[in-house]
């Protein structure tokens, strides 16, 4: 149905295109980067989003190519097709929609629009491919990482206007998300209701956001496969496997942030928290960032947290899965605290160049941003510290 | 990896290019937002412009729908964003791709100079567009005078 829908849009754009030459405007933006850690039996990820624990240094975290056509019908009617390439969480760079909607402004200040659209869950949630967009070079993991769910595929609207100097944006949406988990899993969410408000004012903005819906998750790697399995057959068990993996979860979103720019010093804040029924965690994050602003260089200072609010599989008691199962926990528990120094270069009109140290310290019990080889059950049940170094190049054209 | 980084050198050098690249912009230049004399549009608040340009609207308090004009990328078009909506090139075209890449809005189009510009305005009378003052003639009403 989407891709008829999809291919449908493209032939009638064509057509008129065809007709009418200046209608269309074709634009695109990409980031070459690498991110490299300074320990041998760990690889940066960004979990969620791309292929983790390929090769060090990786270029899968932040590499992405883009490329955007504009239609313009007529003064009320448009539609949007963007075509993006990055790495998924199976490894793969096919190039997929991330947005193909039709919009349609129905008043002055109201525009309602149908299709696929980027996951406005969080204040920086649609722009989280348009890394010259940001300052950083990726926005916060320990924020970002809470809601991995790119694109909204449904209806939305935006209504906009300005009461005395301040420009209001109320975006209600509804839709449903789906995302390929590593390694064979998926995981989907429906009947998404949500709602972002947005103030700005001169050099301050202003963004709240809350939404909710129902998810179903499918984990599939071997160590989920096996305990899945190893739970069921054990006496007591079938509860903690339930647990792990299923279709009656519930999620919800928050998010409330700032940001204030002008034009020399800049701070970004924000908070969200993840709420999940079962079979995902429940963490809240936040993150500030200060920078300032020398001419094209922007070198800047970021702490961020994640932190854990309730873990997925609640320990079996004296049983001898118990150890498995914290495993299991502490590999999709994402806790950590991180403090990043970064310096952004504007060196060329729409060009960007991008380089940042983190240092990350996993809480205890959770793999944090990072995949590790060493396997043994200890190594994720405390802490470490991790040191990343990350460049990159992004364009817009 | 960083040169950036690693070497106070080239560090040094980036700061005094970028505080070179600074100076260069004419902030005081006077710069006007004009459209067609025998156009539709007689009118245009500050806050109707400001928010045109920054893609928050497509259409004057009228309701009348119109089309925005871009110079090149230069000291015109700088001076021009920074005295409407305050912030400075780089600001801006992040900004803007937010706006473009996220589906919101479309960016205005850009003529290819000052000379295109003043002909795109006179023949399509529902566009609106910024010059230096010194570049109008008759044929093209002022709008509104920045800063």
């Amino acid at each position: 149905m989407k891709t008829l829908l999809l291919a449908l849009m493209s032939l009638w754009a064509l057509e008129v295109h065809a007709t009418q030459s200046d209608m269309l405007d074709l634009s695109g933006f990409a980031t070459l980067g690498v991110a490299v850690t300074d320990r041998n039996d760990t690889r940066f990820s960004r979990v969620g989003f791309d292929h983790p624990g390929d090769q060090n240094p990786d270029f899968g975290p932040d590499s992405v190519l883009g490329i955007q056509a504009n239609w313009r019908f007529s003064p009320q009617a448009a539609a949007v097709l963007q075509v993006l390439s990055r790495e998924s969480p199976r490894g793969s760079y096919m190039p997929r929609p991330t947005l193909a909607f039709f919009s349609y402004q129905l008043d002055p200040a109201l525009t309602v629009r149908l299709g696929r659209m980027r996951g406005p869950f969080f204040m920086f949630s649609d722009t989280i491919d348009i890394n010259y967009a940001q300052p950083w070079i990726r926005s916060p993991i320990e924020v970002y990482g809470l809601n991995p769910y790119v694109d909204l595929d449904g209806v939305d609207l935006l209504y906009r206007t300005r009461i005395r100097n301040v420009d209001i944006e109320v975006h209600p949406y509804f839709g449903s998300s789906r995302i390929d988990v590593f390694e064979d899993g998926e995981s989907r969410l429906k009947g998404i209701i949500g709602m972002n408000l947005a103030l700005s004012s001169g050099d301050l903005s202003i963004h709240a956001g809350y939404s909710s819906a129902d998810q179903k998750l499918q984990w599939s790697d071997p160590l989920h496969d096996w305990l899945q399995g190893a739970l069921r057959r054990t006496e007591g068990g079938v509860p903690f496997a339930e647990q792990m993996s299923g279709s009656d979860g519930r999620a919800r979103f928050a998010s409330a942030g700032f940001q204030w720019d002008n034009g020399r010093w800049l701070l970004i804040g924000e908070y969200a928290r993840r709420k999940v029924s079962q079979n995902a965690n429940s963490a809240h994050g936040w993150y500030l960032t200060a920078g300032r602003r020398f001419g094209t260089v922007i070198p800047y200072l970021t702490y961020a947290r994640q932190i854990q609010d309730e873990a997925i599989v609640d320990i079996p008691p004296a049983s001898e899965l118990s150890a498995a199962v914290e495993y299991f926990n502490a590999s999709r528990n994402l806790a950590q605290r991180s403090v990043t120094a970064g310096v952004r270069w504007d060196f060329a009109d729409n060009a960007a160049l991008k380089a940042e140290l983190m240092r990350a310290e996993t809480a205890d019990g959770a793999s944090g941003s990072f995949y590790s080889f060493d396997t043994s059950t200890s190594a994720l049940v405390r802490g470490r510290t991790v040191n990343v170094l990350s460049v990159s190049i992004d364009v817009t054209f | 990896m960083s040169p950036s980084e690693q070497n106070p050198a080239s560090w040094l050098r980036l700061l005094v290019l970028a505080a070179l690249m600074a100076g260069a912009l004419p902030v005081n230049a006077q710069v006007v937002m004009v459209t067609a004399a025998a156009g539709p549009v007689e009118t245009l608040s500050r806050s109707e412009a400001e928010q045109l340009y920054l893609g928050r609207r497509t259409t004057l308090d009228n309701g009348r729908a119109v089309s925005l004009l871009d110079l090149p990328i230069g000291a015109v078009r700088n001076a021009f964003y920074q005295q409407l909506t305050g912030k400075n090139p780089i600001q801006i075209r992040a900004y803007w791709s937010r706006q473009v890449f996220t589906g919101r809005a479309l960016p205005p189009r850009e003529a290819r100079g000052i000379e295109e510009a003043r002909e795109i305005l006179v023949a399509e009378p529902n566009t609106i567009g910024y010059l230096p003052e010194a570049e109008i003639d008759s044929r093209l009403r002022i709008l509104l005078r920045l800063p």
